[in-house]
């Protein structure tokens, strides 16, 4: 008998045709709405984690600045001698240091023919060790390591054609370099890096267009306590540095902060008494993204689990003017002996058909949505160009949670909505029913 | 069968319907309003009675409370041996199915199913197979004479038809007694002559028939009238 109700509430949407399918819309668009806004949201999330995770997971870059909640790294203040960084590198649990001198540049010049000079606006360039671009993750297309104390540079992929893409430069160049002093030095091209998505670090540090020994290019000195004997040091802005595993970044973290706050690092003499000392992980910089990510998550899966429920109101909206409509069949079916429970089934049937038929076609709209929609915002990103266009596109990523939770919500909001338009059908009073015009 | 007396044998198998001092009082806030005064009724198993009477007399009320839609206030009225009195909603509407067939004024067919759907819903609420049911449908629309419109919608059928279908499924479960309440109210005089024939012709087999009616053309087949008037009845005789 539930079987032959059931088809009655079958036959009764049939009849029902436009009725039905502007129900079921609102129900569609509710379930398919949610599923393409996790998705984009997810999508994006994980497109955004991945641009990240090319910074090595068990990095750390550590300067000075304002701590809190949201450290801010002052990239100016120079308070990292060669004595810290020795003394890091000597703590356990650390793969390698490396230490960054800016070197501020004026122009970058290559001799074009006898007296002819092919000059640019100066880039970005670093001083450090080796051990810079295993931290980094870089790694060289061509050539080989620089050698501390000699005339030599590596230089990224995009700054070897900076004299123009049908004159790279290629290992063996030699280009000259004038700093911002005014003092120009002569420097051979060794290696070049490979083109890498972009290695945003923290702040305003990223991967440089020029990497180069301290020695002869970077001069910035303190005065150190070295043992017994004080004496003139190499100082640096801000220090990157690897623990041996992720298990171990978060007290090597402290061990550097222990360190560098107990009173024997000559960082903690030269630092501002108005900063701290910050040390940010990779694990940091993903959770910050991820928090921020959640919000904005949370935020429009709000919006349309907000339109699910107006799907659920409008199918509770059209049960009750069905169940007002058909009074007079519902007293006839009364009168030829149909229990309050029969009617009760024949209305909750069409909600819960409605609910059902919406969950699943909403969940079909929402995959081929999901697909459209971040496949425009895959394009929105292309064409905003600058460096998240290199990285390539956005994937389609899908959470299933979201599937089930959509579609399940969908359900009982179908069925719930059509529980009380069911109750007043099947609490008529048969005479009331059939006497109705 | 059990041996009794043969008074009482007779009796018990003699009335279809027994109403013995039944009133129903409406309420709505503070008035009251005695829709039946004292009502004593009985009618046997194949008649066919004709309840007269203007509008506000009462025969609806008492169709309605003979057809177990609505309870007495009072007094007790027994249906093939049932006290229907003061049964549940769920058991009356199990009797409404069994013993009773309704006709109606408007016909009330459900307009989403064709005839034979229509014809044999009644079948659906006690359970009755779709073999069953298609079975039981075909047989009483031939009854009727419709069976060529099994298919067809009731917006699709004349208000004869739709109420020879009307008839067809009142007849579907071979119930005690069939209310027609104004069953010619809304079609012309000659169709409305056919379904009294039809109702005739249903008599004859011997269904009891109880036909609610303000039209005294009707009276004439009848074989018993009753006459209501503010709640209370007079047989004419």
């Amino acid at each position: 008998m539930m079987r032959d109700i059931f088809v009655m509430s079958l036959d009764a949407m049939r009849s029902y045709k436009v009725r039905t399918f502007l129900t079921l819309i609102g129900v569609i668009i509710g379930v398919g709405s949610v599923i393409m806004v996790t998705t984009a949201g997810n999508s994006v999330g994980s497109f955004v984690q991945a641009q990240w995770n090319v910074f090595n997971p068990t990095g750390m870059v550590i300067g000075a600045g304002t701590g809190g909640a949201t450290p801010q790294l002052s990239i100016r203040s120079v308070v990292f001698t060669t004595n810290d960084v020795d003394k890091i590198q000597a703590l356990p649990n650390i793969k390698t240091v490396a230490p960054i001198g800016i070197v501020p540049l004026k122009k970058v010049l290559l001799r074009n023919g006898f007296l002819k000079w092919d000059s640019r606006p100066g880039d970005t360039m670093y001083a450090s060790t080796p051990a810079l671009l295993e931290i980094l993750n870089a790694e060289l297309e061509t050539g080989t390591m620089f050698e501390e104390g000699k005339n030599e540079i590596i230089i990224s992929k995009s700054f070897s054609e900076v004299f123009g893409k049908d004159k790279p430069l290629k290992v063996g160049d030699t280009i000259y370099i004038q700093r911002i002093d005014a003092k120009t030095l002569e420097s051979k091209i060794v290696g070049i890096l490979k083109e890498s998505k972009t290695n945003y670090l923290v702040g305003s540090i990223a991967t440089p267009a020029i990497i180069c020994p301290t020695k002869p290019y970077y001069s910035t000195y303190f005065g150190s306590n070295v043992g017994t004997i004080f004496k003139r040091v190499t100082a640096y802005s801000v220090l990157l540095a690897e623990a041996t595993d992720i298990n171990h970044v978060q007290a090597v973290q402290d061990e550097v902060q222990n360190y560098l706050n107990n009173g024997s690092s000559d960082a903690g003499q030269y630092k501002n008494k108005n900063t701290d000392f910050i040390v940010i992980t990779q694990q940091y910089i993903v959770n910050r993204i991820d928090q921020v990510m959640s919000v904005i998550r949370t935020y429009i899966t709000a919006i349309a689990l907000i339109s699910l429920i107006i799907g659920g109101i409008g199918i509770a909206n059209i049960m009750f003017a069905t169940v007002t409509e058909r009074t007079r069949e519902i007293g006839t079916m009364m009168a030829i002996g149909a229990k309050r429970r029969d009617i009760l089934q024949l209305f909750l049937y069409q909600s819960t058909i409605i609910g059902l038929l919406g969950g699943v076609i909403g969940i079909i709209t929402g995959i081929i949505g999901s697909a459209f929609v971040v496949n425009l915002l895959s394009q929105n990103i292309q064409n905003l160009g600058g460096a998240l266009s290199q990285a390539g596109g956005i994937g389609l990523s899908y959470s299933m949670e979201w599937f089930i939770i959509a579609a399940v919500v969908g359900i009982i909001i179908g069925i719930t909505a059509g529980v009380l338009p069911a109750r007043k059908a099947a609490k008529m009073d048969p005479v009331v029913a059939l006497r109705y015009e | 069968m059990e041996y009794t007396t043969s008074t009482e044998a007779a009796l018990m198998s003699e009335y279809v319907i027994e109403i013995n001092s039944l009133t129903k009082i409406y309420t709505s806030g503070k008035n009251e309003f005695k829709a039946l005064n004292n009502v004593t009724l009985h009618i046997r198993k194949g008649d066919f009675v004709a309840i007269m009477g203007p509008s506000g007399s009462g025969k609806s009320t008492l169709m309605n409370i003979i057809g177990c839609l609505d309870r007495p206030s009072t007094g007790r009225i027994m249906l093939e041996s049932d006290d229907i009195s003061t049964l549940s909603d769920n058991e009356l509407a199990e009797i409404r199915g069994k013993k009773v067939g309704f006709i109606f004024q408007k016909f009330n067919l459900v307009p989403t199913m064709n005839a034979l759907k229509n014809v044999a819903l009644p079948l659906v609420f006690l359970g009755g197979s779709r073999g069953e049911r298609e079975k039981r449908g075909y047989e009483l629309l031939e009854k009727v004479g419709l069976t060529n419109w099994a298919t067809h919608r009731p917006s699709e059928l004349s208000g004869g038809q739709q109420q020879r279908v009307a008839i067809a499924r009142a007849l579907c479960n071979n119930p005690s007694i069939i209310l027609a309440d104004e069953p010619t109210g809304n079609l012309d005089t000659k169709t409305g002559e056919q379904i009294m024939e039809l109702l005739v012709a249903l008599n004859k087999e011997g269904k009891t028939i109880l036909l609610v009616t303000h039209a005294i053309a009707l009276k004439r087949f009848a074989n018993r009238v009753i006459n209501m008037l503010d709640g209370e009845v007079t047989e004419e005789t």
